[in-house]
């Protein structure tokens, strides 16, 4: 993947993390701070919360291609960034009570559900698209199969 | 002449047999254009030298610097460059598949999701190569024959 394709990726991350993240923030809220009230700043919440949990995706930008096990680390250490980024801007709000372990909870709860929910929809996507080749795969062997028969199925030394 | 296809299992060596009464230059030729279609490439393994055929290929990766022939259940080093062999077997199905590999798509047994948007090959062979996100596009292309 170029740089230019991950940055068009990490876009299409934000405005989802954006969507889930004002669920997550209506749920919590109803929950922990039911009367509370906000002004039209708090429609920037959203967007500031899932700004800040797509700088950690970029530890899994490389040049080279990854290998699902070296993927695999670097989704867990950005996912580990992400609680610590959101739980960090959760301990600096004045509006969020973070001295109830409750809340803190809530919020590290929330990150998890919301980092599953990103994964399966991603994964949606690319089982989609693998099926869709998958298919066109099957088509193309059917069709060329005949022309790769092999006289001689074995190396032969010189 | 009449031709005839017959499906064989997944183990068996596939092989063309031309049934006649006298090898004429006729029959020369069906069999010229069977080798042809085939090919072969030079690989060494263990200080010896190979022709290996080009339809027994499952992959061919460059490591370091070095090309790798990859069959079933062997490895062999190539001299050639890995854009060179792109070229050479864009012909009989191969394609890049990510900036150091090349992939027999008649040898692929079906395509998987995988981490990060990519795609995974599933391999006869049993084995799983990564398919690159940069990639997929001239795969699509590919299967679809344009």
């Amino acid at each position: 993947m170029n740089l230019k394709q991950f940055l068009i990726r990490k876009l299409m991350l934000f405005f989802t993390l954006s969507t889930l993240i004002t669920v997550a923030m209506y749920v919590l809220g109803t929950v922990f701070d039911p009367k509370a009230s906000f002004g039209y700043e708090g429609f920037l919440s959203p967007l500031i919360y899932a700004g800040a949990c797509v700088i950690p995706s970029l530890v899994t930008w490389s040049k080279r291609e990854l290998k699902p096990r070296e993927l695999l680390l670097r989704e867990l250490l950005q996912f580990l960034l992400t609680e610590a980024v959101v739980l960090g801007l959760a301990f600096r709000s004045d509006v969020i009570d973070t001295s109830r372990s409750a809340v803190v909870l809530g919020i590290a709860g929330s990150v998890l559900v919301i980092y599953l929910l990103v994964f399966l929809i991603s994964w949606a996507a690319n089982s989609a698209e693998a099926r869709e080749a998958d298919r066109e795969l099957q088509n193309f062997q059917r069709l060329h199969g005949v022309e790769l028969c092999v006289p001689d199925n074995t190396a032969q030394e010189n | 002449m009449d031709v005839k296809i017959k499906q064989i299992g997944a183990g068996d060596p596939e092989l063309v047999i031309i049934c006649c009464r006298e090898v004429t230059e006729e029959v020369r030729e069906i069999a010229a254009f069977v080798r042809s279609r085939e090919g072969s490439l030079s690989g060494s393994r263990d200080e010896k030298q190979y022709e290996v055929p080009v339809s027994e290929l499952y992959y061919i990766e460059s490591v370091d610097g070095k090309t790798f022939l990859y069959t079933k259940e062997q490895v062999y080093e190539t001299s050639y460059r890995i854009y060179e062999l792109e070229s050479l077997l864009r012909s009989k199905h191969f394609l890049r598949v990510s900036k150091s590999m090349l992939l027999n798509l008649m040898k692929i047994r079906s395509i998987q999701p995988a981490l990060n948007g990519r795609l995974s090959a599933l391999l006869q062979s049993g084995e799983e190569v990564i398919i690159s996100r940069s990639y997929v596009k001239d795969l699509k292309s590919a299967l679809k024959g344009e």
